[in-house]
């Protein structure tokens, strides 16, 4: 008897021929499946477009893939939904695969879903667990209301079975060894120029300065309980004294006291680990404790006894946020003299 | 009697007003007090959501809504800021004296202006005599080759110095039976000899500015007199009770929110022994009289609002809501910086405003013992 | 220019912490939660209103929802728009985004024809961000989601910014177009008392399922590709250990957890 076939699909981002890292995270999460479903011949592929991407061809087959899937041509240069949406969906009723996995960016918020409704599939959206049941159907677990209920999804009558995952939902697994077989496809016969609709005028990225979030051990996030932004400079000092980096909740952004929504935590903007996290005046809604709860300690400091936010912490403070954040800055500063001195 | 019940449509105006309060008056409300200033551009941008003219017909640049929605409004505003409600509440004045009163010319002459908020309005009777003694009126307007020359004092008059648009009372001259007759006449700001005085340094319903109007050989032509020569005393009183009244009712139905919703969030926060003090029997007997107050005050408002606008004789109805609901909101506020202990009294938090703004809703369209005179004297009929 | 805005009435974000799931049933628990306009819809409803200001032109609400959410259109309404259509059916009930979508796009179809649909880039309680796209497609429209700028000539011609990571991508093609619209774009403007008066004589249409002409086998749970297992709620709860004591107390406890957890050497 010939054993069930489990084919997962990886689509990578690639932006200015640099890889997103989300892509790795997915990547990760794929190889993970194949390997825990063990009572079925696994393998992944990896489908990669763009023009003159080849290094990145080779670096994705050292992720432990056995495909690489490289479709390389002028017109892929940027993400454009209309080109790419065409060229997957010709790979995908040509090859059949069982899973498709994309990471939940701009660009794979808006492919994933044109992608699904072409093929007429279920598209599960931004999954924090993903496993093979009994059955080899794919079970994704997705938020819902902010990230206050988790619930199950299957797709069990259309294929492929479609999920995508936020950035940062999944840590970085190591690279594997092995090496993959790179397919260079023929870019003419799988996009044509009536495909596309839209053109692409202009792509503009910036790095943002300072330490991201994402990998900062210490994360002073703040809220709207921090009253002003001069009171927000006291969480950019403690901050530089504790070689963290500061985040905010969406009210404090509306506010205009933050450096921008790239700062934002929860499940419309970054979702953090540190080892240590302290929230200012946050009262700890759903959406953004969906953000921080895989963090090492979580503090906060509150004025309302009963916010949210205490139940989500280790440890709490019932007081003026600003009074507190100033009386640490105190006391660090005073040890490090002491430290210095001593 | 039927349960007091808003309509889908009043329902939605409160949200409406909640969200633009929220947003625009909340943030500024202490400073409000603090400067005591009228902040323009706010009370400009809820003109053009039609807060202004919420109860003029559209024909004449307004909601065509009535006082229910009006007393929604200023309920809305006065749960955080009633100083400011107190402008908008003092704006109506004119505008219903003129809506009431004027002729169409006249209408069309000063209430589009008026209900988009582009203009503000005010209504000035009290003179250093009296107020509710409106007989005693000395301010004087002579007829003379065709125009009107005013000359007096008015003291204590809301938005003194903010107003574009007054209506101001002066004694005509006397009736057939030789008493004082009034007259009520439309004035503009920047009119000559016609300029605000001195400014009071009001401690409740501070950004409402309150001080003198003076009068010096104030000469207007004969279109500026509002309603016949001698009708001024009547305009004033009825413009008072119908709108200043319930607007005062429904100013301290919204303070009697902002404290029961202030010491709710207090008694939650705060702990004490251990536990957050509305765990505490004491300070829930006092969370439930402030529940009483609100409710009750509320009911009256808008049962004597709701009377009115059927056109229902009901000046005691509207004077029991005013005496109750100002009453109340002193008490309620009182008892709210009472339940907070030493934090009642610190301006970090509003409930001193709150109960400054409360004992400044007394005096405003009659103290509470002109109130209950009112209440008897219908009752003893 | 003939716009239609997707409106989706959700329960209130802000109340989000009082969804409960039932132990027993394992069913979702959200009595007593408000309902309000989708956040991001109203972005949406205020683009296509300034578009309306400056071309001329109808905007009209379209939504899939109970019957009982037509005081949410009709606050739509109250905004500004012009009429709204409210698609309504027990068969649709259940639906995952493309199911949704399916209802839509037929709605769409009949109302129209539009040469504009925006609506939310994302939906505040299931947040797929799918609609846009999936709408999109089953119009044959071209469509961009994550919208953060936008320029519509008379002509047809449409420069769109959409937002990604640490930046934009802009694109240029031609209507029609489905555009999923993002908080940047614009401020929405209050609901005025004009509005509100407007509002009451402004036509509300609800459309059955077979009033839309739909299959019942593709719409609601039956027409979903995906479908739902259990429920969790997560359990996100520590133990929540309370720092007494003055400000000086507390950071002096809060300095000794943060060099117990590594930092500050």
């Amino acid at each position: 008897m010939a054993e069930k076939r489990l084919a997962i699909w990886v689509v990578v981002e690639q932006n200015q021929g640099k890889l997103a890292p989300v892509s790795i995270e997915v990547l990760g999460q794929a190889v993970r499946l194949v390997e825990a479903a063990s009572a079925l011949s696994g393998e992944v592929a990896v489908v990669l477009l763009g023009d003159q991407v080849e290094d990145l061809a080779e670096e994705l087959s050292a992720y432990g893939v056995d495909q690489v899937y490289w479709v390389d041509d002028p017109r892929l240069k940027h993400y454009q939904n209309d080109s790419y949406a065409a060229v997957l969906q010709r790979l995908v009723e040509r090859e059949k695969p069982d899973i498709l996995l994309f990471g939940a960016t701009g660009a794979g918020e808006e492919l994933a879903p044109t992608l699904a409704a072409r093929l007429s599939t279920g598209l599960a959206a931004h999954c924090t667990g993903l496993d093979i049941n009994a059955d080899g159907q794919l079970v994704m677990k997705v938020p819902a209301f902010g990230g206050r209920v988790l619930g199950e999804i299957f797709c069990p009558s259309t294929s492929p079975q479609m999920a995508s995952i936020k950035p940062g939902t999944f840590t970085v697994t190591e690279r594997r060894v092995g090496r993959g077989e790179i397919v260079r496809e023929d870019a003419s016969s799988l996009l044509f120029d009536e495909d596309i609709r839209l053109e692409i005028m202009d792509v503009v990225q910036f790095e943002p300065s300072g330490l991201p979030l994402e990998k900062a051990d210490v994360v002073i996030a703040g809220g709207y309980g921090m009253g002003s932004k001069k009171n927000w400079g006291l969480l950019e000092q403690l901050a530089a004294e504790l070689q963290g980096a500061v985040g905010c909740t969406r009210p404090a952004l509306d506010e205009g006291w933050t450096a921008g929504e790239h700062t934002m935590i929860g499940t419309s903007g970054k979702t953090v680990r540190p080892k240590v996290y302290l929230g200012c005046g946050i009262s700890g809604a759903a959406h953004h404790v969906a953000g921080i709860k895989d963090s090492g300690v979580i503090i906060n400091v509150n004025r309302d006894a009963l916010a949210p936010a205490h139940a989500y912490s280790d440890y709490c403070v019932t007081d003026d946020a600003k009074k507190v954040v100033e009386a640490l800055l105190e006391e660090i500063r005073r040890t490090k003299n002491e430290d210095d001195s001593g | 009697m039927p349960e007091l019940k808003f309509t889908e449509a009043q329902e939605m105006l409160r949200k409406a007003v909640r969200e633009f309060v929220e947003k625009e008056v909340l943030p500024i409300a202490h400073r409000i007090d603090v400067d005591n200033e009228c902040p323009v551009d706010v009370f400009k941008k809820m003109g053009t959501l039609g807060f202004a003219g919420v109860f003029v017909p559209q024909e004449y640049g307004g909601a065509g809504m009535g006082l229910t929605e009006r007393a929604i409004i200023l309920e809305e505003i006065s749960r955080h800021a009633a100083g400011f409600a107190m402008i908008l509440m003092t704006h109506h004045l004119g505008v219903e004296a003129i809506l009431a009163y004027g002729t169409e010319e006249q209408k069309r002459k000063y209430l589009p202006d008026l209900a988009s908020g582009r203009k503000i309005g005010g209504l000035a009777v009290t003179e250093p005599s009296g107020g509710s003694d409106v007989g005693g009126q000395q301010t004087s307007a002579e007829f003379k080759d065709g125009r009107w020359v005013l000359n007096g004092r008015k003291c204590f008059i809301t938005n003194s110095s903010s107003a574009d648009v007054t209506v101001v009372t002066a004694r005509t001259g006397e009736d057939a039976k030789g008493r004082p007759a009034f007259g009520a006449f439309i004035l503009e700001a920047g009119t000559p000899g016609f300029a605000p005085g001195r400014e009071e340094n009001k401690f409740g319903l501070r950004g409402s500015g309150t001080g003198d109007l003076l009068l010096n050989d104030c000469e207007v032509g004969e279109e500026a007199l509002l309603g016949a020569p001698g009708n001024g005393a009547k305009l004033a009183l009825a413009t008072i009770a119908k709108v200043g009244r319930t607007g005062m009712s429904a100013i301290s139905v919204g303070i009697l929110r902002g404290c029961l919703e202030e010491g709710v969030k207090f008694a939650k926060e705060r702990i004490l022994y251990g536990k957050p003090i509305a765990k505490l029997q004491a300070i829930q007997l006092e969370i439930a009289q402030n529940r009483v107050d609100y409710e009750a005050a509320r009911l009256l408002t808008y049962q004597a609002i709701g009377l009115k606008e059927s056109g229902a004789n009901c000046d005691a109805e509207i004077a029991a809501a005013k005496y109750f609901s100002t009453e109340a909101a002193v008490r309620s506020a009182k008892r709210t910086i009472d339940l907070m202990g030493g934090y009642g009294v610190m301006n970090d938090y509003p409930v001193g405003r709150y109960l400054r703004d409360a004992m400044a809703t007394i005096p405003s369209g009659g103290t509470s013992h002109v109130m209950q005179l009112v209440i008897a004297g219908q009752t003893l009929a | 220019m003939e716009i239609a805005v997707l409106l989706k009435p959700v329960p209130d974000p802000a109340q989000y912490d009082k969804i409960q799931i039932d132990p027993a049933t394992g069913i979702l628990v959200r009595k007593g939660l408000k309902t309000v306009i989708n956040p991001e819809d109203k972005h949406a409803l205020e683009a296509a209103l300034q578009l309306k200001e400056q071309h001329g032109g109808r905007v009209a609400l379209i939504g899939m929802a109970p019957a009982s959410a037509v005081e949410t259109f009709r606050e739509g309404l109250a905004i500004g728009a012009d009429e709204a259509f409210l698609c309504s059916d027990r068969a649709f009930a259940g639906a995952d985004s493309l199911a949704t979508s399916r209802v839509l796009a037929k709605a769409i179809n009949k109302a129209g024809p539009f040469a504009l649909v925006l609506c939310g880039s994302t939906s505040a309680d299931g947040g797929t961000a799918h609609v846009p796209s999936q709408v999109g497609e089953l119009l044959g429209f071209a469509h961009l989601t994550h919208v953060i700028q936008m320029e519509i000539s008379p002509d047809g011609r449409a420069t769109v910014r959409a937002k990604m990571e640490n930046g934009y991508r802009e694109s240029r093609g031609r209507l029609p177009l489905v555009l999923g619209i993002r908080r940047e774009l614009n401020t929405p403007r209050y609901i005025s008392l004009m509005g509100i008066m407007a509002a009451q004589g402004k036509p509300v249409h609800v459309w059955s399922l077979n009033d839309l002409g739909l299959d019942k086998g593709k719409v609601g749970l039956a027409g979903s590709p995906t479908q739902p297992g259990k429920l969790y709620q997560p359990d996100m709860k520590r133990k929540g250990e309370v720092l007494q004591g003055e400000a000086r107390e507390v950071a002096q406890r809060l300095v000794g957890i943060f060099r117990s957890a590594g930092i500050l050497g």
